[in-house]
């Protein structure tokens, strides 16, 4: 009788024992702050969903090793609504009430510039992503913060020699931003990356929620520009943008130095979208996305924003960086996370820190990126691009 | 800049956005007149018209002419469930409306991002492409608002002015009890009343969802269109609505082209401050 129950009674041991394994890892808490509602939702949840991803590999294979500890890490995010205000609150929230130690976003800067002096104060590891140069270079020296993303300083030169090289029939720009700490900061230095290039620039701004631009873009037209940049705005606000001035009558080139949300302006646009040219974060159609865009598509449906693998790596980072360490403490960690430079990150290469020239300390993530052009409804690569260390 | 065709330009872009804020502020000033309810959920009820239509014409293909009233129909006769177990307890209670109706807002956008999730969807274009009138320009799904806003502009008023039932909204919105000792039954007319705004609401959400983009957070600007537009006509006037939204309409489009967005916003807010001090029921309303 015994010898038939044995194998059943085998596995129950086995799975009790794992069970009790499971149950033996420490949790660890990973604040991450994006928004989760309004124009830039699609940053939000690629910030989430990314997060999340790398957090179920960490898990599967069997939690962070941190000395002779495991940690199963646990996802605590909170809706910034793409505001000061919101990251604010948010950056409290995590530190003081839920005690993280380390906070994954935000994305856009009015959020990061609003969390940053929280976050530097409670000693929390910040990795955001804010075309702000006050992000990095503020009065605090940027202890703890990190930018885990290209800012405009970073791809925008490299971004206008391409169009130079490739569009020489390109004089004037336009330039219509958002009038908060998003355009006010992406629009200086964008605007001097073209006219170091010889190219003149035009530029307006409106309130952050506009959804009407046709005005603004009868405004535009009559400058007679060759080209409408959709710069740092939205994925939501830029899919209107393009949408509107093809409507407006305006037939010339529209790109975007900064998103990107290169799907969200063909789901908006439809075929307005075509020949339309974005900076982008990733290439999906690369053999080594393939299983990565299996494991999103197991838990959700929809549109893949290029955002996502980024938050994906940046976690990644961070997880290689607290085992290196050895230890949870922020300090060790944020030493970890410099000396782990050169580390394979798998999606974007060796990991490469820069910034120290622009910003006075080295914090700043640099990722190639990709120019692409919307071509039958799908963005097709036209270039690969490394930013420069400096 | 200024031109004869920018200038040309600029009146027709005034007169499109001018129909999408008549047809927004039509339900709203409806509700308040004869209900003396400030519906703070009119928002929600256009982003479910939205929804509506996103899946009447953009999923199920739908001829849009039926498509357009049938599915702000679908939201008007599902919002008679909320008028049972919510509205009507807040009927002739301004102020008690107010909070109230913003918790139902609340609950309608976030129940939204349960079912729909938060990212924006388009809704297929009606007719698409561009008309061009010697050098002017207009998208033609623009044209298509503004034709249907001129049709609803002109039905509402011809059922109000025109129709028995018309007639006892109007006496019950002057007097509900001498209404009642007349033989009109306030119950059956509020609830005609709220059913014909949430239509109009939804009616308007579709559209408004069409021109740009389809998200549980869609309802938030129209509502603050409503109310400006609604503010500046008069609240309960029919005639003010269509008055406000042509103002609101063509001065951010002229202020917009010409002087920017910042100047037009300042504009429109600083109008309203002015009226509100010096007229506060509006340029067609009636003082309280």
């Amino acid at each position: 009788m015994i010898r038939l129950f044995r194998p059943l009674l085998l596995a129950i041991a086995v799975s009790t024992v794992s069970a009790g394994l499971a149950c033996a890892q420490e949790e660890l808490k990973i604040g991450a702050i994006g928004p989760l509602s309004g124009g830039g939702t699609a940053w939000g949840l690629a910030t989430q969903r990314g997060v999340q991803l790398a957090i179920d590999e960490v898990i599967a294979s069997g939690g962070l090793k941190v000395g002779n500890k495991a940690y199963a890490p646990k996802l605590i995010m909170y809706d910034d609504q793409y505001s000061a205000t919101g990251g604010r609150t948010a950056a409290e929230r995590l530190t003081s009430v839920d005690g993280v130690k380390y906070i994954i976003g935000p994305v856009g800067s009015p959020s990061v510039l609003a969390a940053v002096p929280v976050t530097t104060a409670a000693k929390v590891i910040l990795m955001s992503d804010g075309y702000a140069p006050g992000i990095l270079k503020n009065e605090a020296g940027s202890p703890f913060n990190f930018r885990m993303v290209d800012s405009n300083v970073e791809f925008a030169p490299a971004m206008i020699a391409w169009l130079k090289k490739n569009k020489p029939e390109v004089k004037k720009v336009a330039i219509i931003a958002p009038n908060d700490a998003v355009g006010q900061a992406a629009i200086p230095a964008l605007a001097k990356a073209y006219k170091d290039s010889g190219i003149e620039v035009w530029t307006e701004m409106y309130e952050r929620g506009t959804k009407e631009f046709t005005p603004l873009l009868t405004r535009m037209i009559a400058t007679d520009v060759d080209l409408f940049d959709l710069n740092s705005n939205a994925p939501g606000e830029a899919g209107l943008l393009l949408k509107q001035a093809r409507q407006a009558g305006f037939d010339k080139q529209i790109w975007q130095v900064g998103g990107p949300s290169v799907d969200e302006i063909i789901n908006i646009a439809g075929p307005l979208a075509e020949g339309f040219i974005s900076y982008d974060l990733f290439d999906f159609s690369k053999a080594d996305a393939q299983n990565f865009i299996k494991a999103y598509h197991a838990k959700w449906d929809g549109t893949i924003n290029a955002q996502t693998p980024i938050w994906y790596t940046a976690a990644k980072i961070l997880f290689h960086a607290i085992e290196t360490a050895g230890t949870t403490d922020v300090e060790t960690v944020r030493d970890a996370m410099l000396k782990i430079e050169g580390w394979n990150t798998g999606f974007y290469g060796p990991l490469v820190w820069g910034g120290l020239a622009e910003y006075g300390v080295n914090h700043q993530l640099l990722q190639n990126f990709w120019i692409t052009q919307v071509k039958d409804g799908k963005p097709n690569t036209l270039a690969i691009i490394t930013p420069e260390k400096r | 800049m200024l031109s004869p065709v920018i200038l040309a330009q600029v009146l027709l872009n005034g007169l499109s956005l001018s129909a999408v804020y008549i047809l927004i502020a039509l339900g709203f000033t409806l509700l308040f007149g004869i209900l003396r309810v400030v519906i703070f959920a009119h928002g929600s009820f256009a982003m479910l018209g939205g929804y509506a239509l996103y899946y009447v014409y953009g999923k199920y293909h739908v001829p849009y002419a039926v498509a357009v009233p049938l599915a702000a129909a679908m939201v008007a006769i599902a919002s008679l469930v909320l008028e049972q177990f919510v509205f009507r307890f807040f009927y002739q209670r301004m102020f008690q409306s107010m909070i109230g109706l913003i918790g139902l807002d609340l609950a309608l956008t976030f129940s939204a991002v349960l079912v729909w999730d938060v990212y924006e969807r388009s809704i297929p274009p009606a007719v698409a492409g561009v008309s061009r009138i010697g050098g002017l320009i207009i998208a033609n799904d623009r044209l298509v608002v503004v034709g249907i806003a001129a049709v609803a502009l002109a039905a509402f008023w011809l059922f109000m002015t025109r129709t028995r039932y018309g007639l006892a909204m109007r006496a019950a919105a002057e007097d509900v009890e001498i209404a009642e000792t007349q033989g009109i039954r306030a119950r059956t007319i509020y609830r005609l009343a709220f059913l014909l705004a949430s239509f109009m609401a939804a009616l308007a959400g579709g559209l408004y969802a069409q021109i740009y983009a389809l998200s549980p957070f869609m309802g938030e600007q129209p509502l603050l269109v409503a109310f400006i537009v609604v503010i500046l006509g008069g609240m309960g006037s029919i005639p003010g609505a269509a008055i406000g939204g042509l103002i609101l309409g063509f001065s951010e489009s002229i202020l917009s082209t010409f002087y920017g967005a910042s100047v037009s916003a300042f504009a429109s807010f600083g109008v309203v401050i002015a009226l509100l001090i010096v007229r506060p029921w509006g340029l067609l309303g009636k003082p309280e």
